[in-house]
This record gives C-alpha cells, sequence and structure tokens, in this order.
C-alpha cells in the first residue's frame, strides 16, 4: 500500500493512532533522541542513539524482592507495560537493527521482556535521501538508505509531501487509521519518489571493502597483532557499543534499596564489551584483559560470529561508533585492514 | 608558528639516540583531515606525526595508560617516555607529578605551544564550514587563523569562530614545563576566565533553576563512561562505579563477592547518574586542569565542563589555588598554608 501525506498533516495522521503510544525525533540541549510527540517535523540527522531502547531498555527490572527477618524472601515479578508504542523518523540502518535483536532475544532464546516490548512496537521510518552522517556505510553490509527491512512504514521525502509505503500489516493498520489525510499517489509522485531513491542509492558511502571476504578473514585474522595495535588509543569507555543499534550484551545486578527490611530488584543493564571489567571472572581472572581483544570481540561480533550464527552481519552501518569514538578507532578501516592483512599469503 | 616538520624531526631524534622508549603524539586517522593519538616507538614512524587544529585529545591519558600497563606487567619503566604536550596536556602533567604519579625525569616533554590560538570545536567547525568531517581535507594554523581545506578549496577563518571554549578561555597556552618546546609564548585574552560558567550562570539564575537544569542533563546520561576514561586525573584504580576492583582473594566466599559494597548502581537512572557525576567533579576539585576533555566525549553533550570549572573557580576564590601551575607547590588537597584565605581552618 502506498500512499501520499502532506507533509503539515503529519501530527493530523498522529492524532488519528489511538491507542498508541507516538514517538519522534525531538532536539533538546543540543540532542536528538525520541520523545513523546504529537506531531513530528522529520528533519533530523541520526539521533544520538538509536531506537534499540524501545525493545531493549538500558534497564530493564526482571522482579523486586523483599526479605523479613525469618520468613522466607517474597519475590514479585514485573512485567514490562506492554502498551502499544510507534516510532516516527526510523532511520533504515536502525531498522535493520530489530530484526538483528530478534535472532538473539527471541529465536535462540525466548526473552520474554524484549518479546513484550517488541510485539508492540512499531516504526515508521525515513528514507535517507541524503546520508544524515559522513560515517554511514550501509551500502556495505547489505542494507540501503531505501531499505524497508524492520520497518512497518516506510516514509519518502518529497519536499512539501510523503510518500507512505506499508511494509508489515501494522503499518496498514497505522495507515488505515489516517484515513482520507493519505491519498493515492499520482504517477509525478511515484517518479518523483523514483528519482530520489535512485539518487540515494547511488550516493557514494564509506565502504567495507570486499564484504563477504570479511568472516573469513577476520577468522584467519583471531591472532593478528594489528588487534593490539589498532587498539592501542582506545580509552575502553562504552561509546561505540552503547550507541550501537544492535549491541545487547547485558549484566544482571541486584539493587537493593532498604536493609529493614531487605528489599530491592533485580535488573539487567547495558554492558559493554569495552569496558575492562567485561567478562571478568568472579576469581579475578579476564580472558579480555587487552585492549586489542577487547576490540576484536568488538569487530569480530558484528563481522564473524553473527555472520556464523545467523548468516547476516551485526553491524547496519550507521556510524554512529565511527562518528563517536573519542580517539578514532573506526570501524570501516580496523575491518579493512584486518582483513586486508588476513588476505596476504 | 611551529613547523610541524620540527615536531617530526624531533620525535625522529629522540627515538634514534635511544632517549626514550616512545613518543606519544598526533597522526592522521581515517576519519577527514582529524587528528588521532598514537603512540611510536620507531624512529622511522616519526614522519606520520602532525600537529595542525584537529589535535584535541590530552595525550597525558596515555602516559598513565603505560604506568598502569607497566604496573600490571610488573615491568619497571626504564627509559623516559615523549609526549607531545600543549598548554593543557602539561598542566595535566604537573598535576600528575605533584601526585607523584610519575616523576619528572620518566617523562619528555615535547612542549607544543596554541600560541595566539588553540584547537578547534569539531562542532564549531562544522556548522562554520557547512560541511562534514569526511569533507574537510585539510587544516593548519596560520597566526590567528585556521586555514582549512574542503571541497571548494582553501579559505581563512578567525581562528576564536570556531576554537574549543576551554580555549578560548584558556590563561595558559603555552607547556611551561617542558623539556623542548615549539612555538611562541603570547600573550593573548580571548575570551574571560569562566565566561562560559558565568553565562551559563547568568542564564540559569536562581538555584532551583539551576538544579533542574542539572536534573535534566543527567537523565538522559547514558552511563558510558567516556568522561572518566578519557580524564588523564581519573587514574583511581578503584572507581566506585566498577565492579571489576573488588578484591577478589583466594578465600574471598562468595557471599561476599555478592555482597560488594555498590555505591552507585549500574542503572542509568536519574539518583545513580547524579552520584556518579558529582562524585567525579568533586574528586577533580583542585586538580582539573580544564582540558573539556569529558565534554568534548560526551554523546549526550553534557556540558560537564561547568561542573569542573566551577570547582575550580571555588579553588581558586576560596584558596588562591590554581592547578597544574608547578610541580614545585603541594596540591590543594595535601596542603596547608598558614596564609590561607580562609579563616575557618585557624
Amino acid at each position: 500500500m502506498e500512499r501520499m501525506l502532506a507533509k503539515e498533516q503529519i501530527g493530523d495522521w498522529i492524532r488519528t493512532l489511538r491507542g498508541w503510544e507516538v514517538f519522534g525525533p525531538v532536539l533538546q540541549d543540543g540532542v536528538w533522541s525520541y520523545q513523546p510527540a504529537d506531531t513530528v517535523q522529520l528533519d533530523h540527522p541520526n539521533t544520538a542513539q538509536p531506537p534499540k531502547g524501545f525493545a531493549f531498555p538500558q534497564r530493564e527490572v526482571f522482579f523486586t524482592f523483599e526479605q523479613i527477618k525469618g520468613e522466607p524472601p517474597r519475590l514479585t515479578p514485573v512485567a514490562p507495560k506492554g502498551g502499544q508504542q510507534v516510532v516516527f523518523g526510523v532511520r533504515p540502518c536502525d531498522a535493520r537493527g530489530l530484526p538483528r535483536m530478534d535472532r538473539v532475544f527471541t529465536e535462540t532464546f525466548d526473552d520474554v521482556y524484549y518479546r513484550t516490548r517488541r510485539g508492540s512496537l512499531a516504526y515508521v521510518g525515513l528514507a535517507c535521501n541524503q546520508p544524515p552522517s559522513p560515517h554511514c556505510f550501509c551500502k556495505s553490509v547489505g542494507g540501503s538508505p531505501v531499505s524497508t527491512e524492520g520497518l512497518d512504514v516506510l516514509m519518502t521525502d518529497l519536499g512539501d509531501r510523503y510518500l507512505v509505503a506499508a511494509v508489515t500489516a501494522t503499518g496498514e493498520k497505522l495507515m488505515q487509521a489516517a484515513g482520507d489525510l493519505l491519498t493515492e499517489p499520482t504517477g509525478v509522485d511515484r517518479s518523483e519518489a523514483g528519482r530520489l531513491r535512485l539518487a540515494a542509492i547511488t550516493h557514494p558511502q564509506r565502504a567495507v571493502n570486499d564484504v563477504a571476504s570479511v568472516p573469513p578473514r577476520l577468522k584467519k585474522g583471531f591472532d593478528s597483532s594489528l588487534w593490539e595495535d589498532l587498539a592501542r588509543p582506545c580509552i575502553s569507555c562504552g561509546i561505540c557499543t552503547f550507541l550501537c543499534p544492535t549491541c545487547h550484551c547485558f549484566d544482571i545486578n541486584d539493587e537493593t534499596n532498604g536493609s529493614t527490611p531487605l528489599k530491592g530488584s533485580r535488573v539487567r543493564t547495558w554492558d559493554s564489551c569495552q569496558f575492562p571489567d567485561f567478562t571478568m571472572h568472579s576469581s579475578g581472572h579476564n580472558p579480555r584483559e587487552t585492549l586489542g581483544s577487547r576490540l576484536r570481540q568488538r569487530v569480530c561480533h558484528k563481522f564473524q560470529y553473527f555472520h556464523e550464527n545467523f548468516g547476516m552481519f551485526q553491524c547496519v552501518g550507521c556510524g554512529r561508533c565511527v562518528a563517536g569514538c573519542p580517539v578514532g578507532i573506526d570501524i570501516i578501516a580496523v575491518v579493512n585492514q584486518v582483513a586486508a592483512s588476513a588476505g596476504e599469503g | 608558528m611551529i613547523n610541524p616538520q620540527d615536531l617530526c624531526t624531533r620525535a625522529r631524534d629522540l627515538l634514534a639516540s635511544g632517549e626514550v622508549r616512545a613518543v606519544v603524539g598526533y597522526r592522521r586517522g581515517s576519519r577527514g583531515m582529524a587528528a588521532e593519538p598514537v603512540v611510536i616507538t620507531k624512529p622511522e614512524e616519526a614522519a606520520s606525526l602532525v600537529w595542525d587544529p584537529s589535535c584535541v585529545h590530552n595525550l597525558a591519558l596515555y602516559l598513565v595508560a603505560d604506568r598502569k600497563r607497566l604496573a600490571h606487567l610488573h615491568q619497571t619503566p626504564g627509559k623516559p617516555i615523549a609526549i607531545v604536550a600543549k598548554g593543557c596536556d602539561a598542566r595535566a602533567l604537573v598535576v600528575l607529578m605533584q601526585e607523584n604519579y610519575f616523576k619528572r625525569e620518566e617523562v619528555y616533554i615535547l612542549g607544543v605551544s596554541c600560541e595566539s590560538t588553540g584547537v578547534w570545536d569539531d562542532q564549531k567547525l562544522m556548522q562554520r564550514l557547512g560541511c562534514d568531517s569526511q569533507s574537510l581535507t585539510g587544516g593548519r594554523f596560520d597566526g590567528d587563523d585556521f586555514v582549512v581545506t574542503t571541497a571548494t578549496g582553501e579559505q581563512r577563518i578567525s581562528a576564536p569562530e570556531c576554537m574549543a571554549d576551554r580555549c578560548l578561555e584558556c590563561r595558559h597556552p603555552f607547556p611551561t614545563m617542558n623539556n623542548v618546546v615549539l612555538g611562541e609564548e603570547k600573550a593573548r585574552t580571548l575570551a574571560a576566565p569562566f565566561a562560559a560558567l558565568s553565562r551559563f550562570e547568568e542564564a540559569t539564575g536562581t538555584q532551583p533553576a539551576r538544579w533542574a537544569f542539572w536534573q535534566r542533563q543527567f537523565e538522559r546520561c547514558i552511563r558510558c563512561f567516556a568522561c572518566r576514561s578519557v580524564c588523564p586525573m581519573c587514574y583511581c584504580e578503584e572507581c566506585i562505579v566498577d565492579s571489576i576492583t573488588f578484591t577478589v582473594a583466594l578465600d574471598t566466599t562468595a557471599a561476599e563477592k555478592a555482597n560488594r559494597v555498590r555505591w552507585i548502581q549500574r542503572s542509568a537512572t536519574r539518583s545513580e547518574n547524579i552520584g556518579y557525576h558529582m562524585t567525579r567533579a568533586l574528586h577533580l576539585a583542585g586538580r582539573c586542569i580544564d582540558c573539556g576533555e569529558c565534554e568534548r566525549v560526551c554523546p549526550v553533550h553534557i556540558p560537564l565542563r561547568l561542573l569542573n570549572n566551577k570547582l575550580e573557580k571555588e579553588s581558586r576564590e576560596k584558596f588562591g589555588y590554581e592547578p597544574g601551575v608547578s610541580i614545585e607547590i603541594a596540591s590543594l588537597v595535601s596542603s596547608f598554608r598558614d596564609d590561607d584565605p580562609n579563616d575557618f581552618i585557624r
């Protein structure tokens, strides 16, 4: 289903979405983030963080506990609210993060918290007529500026109007709610959209070289000395992983908030393979003690291990880790260098 | 004005003569023309060193990392390590030496004067040029200006338009502590000390408004810890926010491990975030030399400089103390003076 929507009517469409909590990109204090919105103006670059947190929030409470002295501990499960949420303005790369997260949290293991949030989440995407970041490389990893993977609806900006295309049944429902606001596209609309899409996909991007050969080459390069060399400036912060649309490592802790009686909650929070205590064993031993071993974990997880397990790259090419690294560690350059060196001899 | 070639020559000679075991400096990265930190150990690598307005990083951090790595391997440092240091970087080294993190002779300071400018602020520059970082192919200092190269050719920009706030407010752009220094010491006043802080305090006015502002800032902290990780002063082996540092011995029980004290939970909630940032700010009081790296690296643009500046201002006004000026004087928190300007201590 393809329809047209006048730009000034996007708020009207949003108001027809009863029962949905609507989010859109908002600029506050110099930072783009997805916030609850009555209307949206889709002129945003990449948001600082991807919309990953809608399905996989940085903090998830599993249950609360309470123990009164002399009595057995009482556990109270906490379930996600599960209300329907729709996010407007999702970039195609970020949307491709979602099916990758699904592999981890619904296929190999059924994570009820993720599944509940994911099941009531819809993405209304915006095609990237212009690359929103100089470090975009979606085309290298199987995506495109007009990709629909992971989206329910894809909108294309035609200047004063959007071409709105349903991708899933949920997307069609969202569009049906709009009623007469959405109109049949004309031949001019379609050809204009076609022209913009062609321009979008032919826009030059930075590139991972010969990406098909990357997984086996990284495997071969596991013991390469390049890992330590390239990671040498790394400061072990979590920017690259916390801004990533697909990183999903987590930590689970009990957070107490009272001692008489003892009470608190068991909480899952994001973790980062770049933190020095990532995978540190209870004994004090850490199998990923060095900067190089942690960089290798991040890069190979995305470009080798995930590919071996699920037949797809775990990187969607949004470029946030490249743009955000305080010291210039650039996943495109890292993959290209390690793969090239493993290809020699 | 500094000829970057002189820096390469100095670094090469230091490595060739064996006077130092490594040089920490800047080289061109893969993101446009932006410099990135590098540690070189061979004379032939010295040609890759650069010095330009994109050399924003405080490299003192890498000396701390080097020291930690050697300690971990139970190795002694041996020969000194050389570091390319701007005024702010050299002040960081002063503080580290005051705190006995290194001895003076363990560090060879290859000073670079920022002269009448400083480094640029990437965002200000991109806004000014209306292009992205990947399209910026060249940039250099030229007197009071930056000369940049983009697709449309070379252009000259008055440096203060695009300089980082911390550089505009910098009072010591010349690395006074050095083994050798390139460039001259030039007097300048581009912005009043604490200008950004004053603007903020005026804009927010009342204490409740200020508190509301900070709550909003800390609310969005994602606890990536980049501000701590990039700070040369945050060298603690034990940080209150980590679980790594809980001492584990053979006889440590599971209960002890599970019940370790967690001053600040891992949840990125407002209260925990405030606990983290306030602790960090207070631990930097009288130590922060305003390199501004914490603010530069923050992925959600929390204006962390304001916090550190506030404490720096307090330390100056209450104790007449300015951090990073000389290794001959004791650090603020480890000193007592009879002529302390405060009367509460007598």
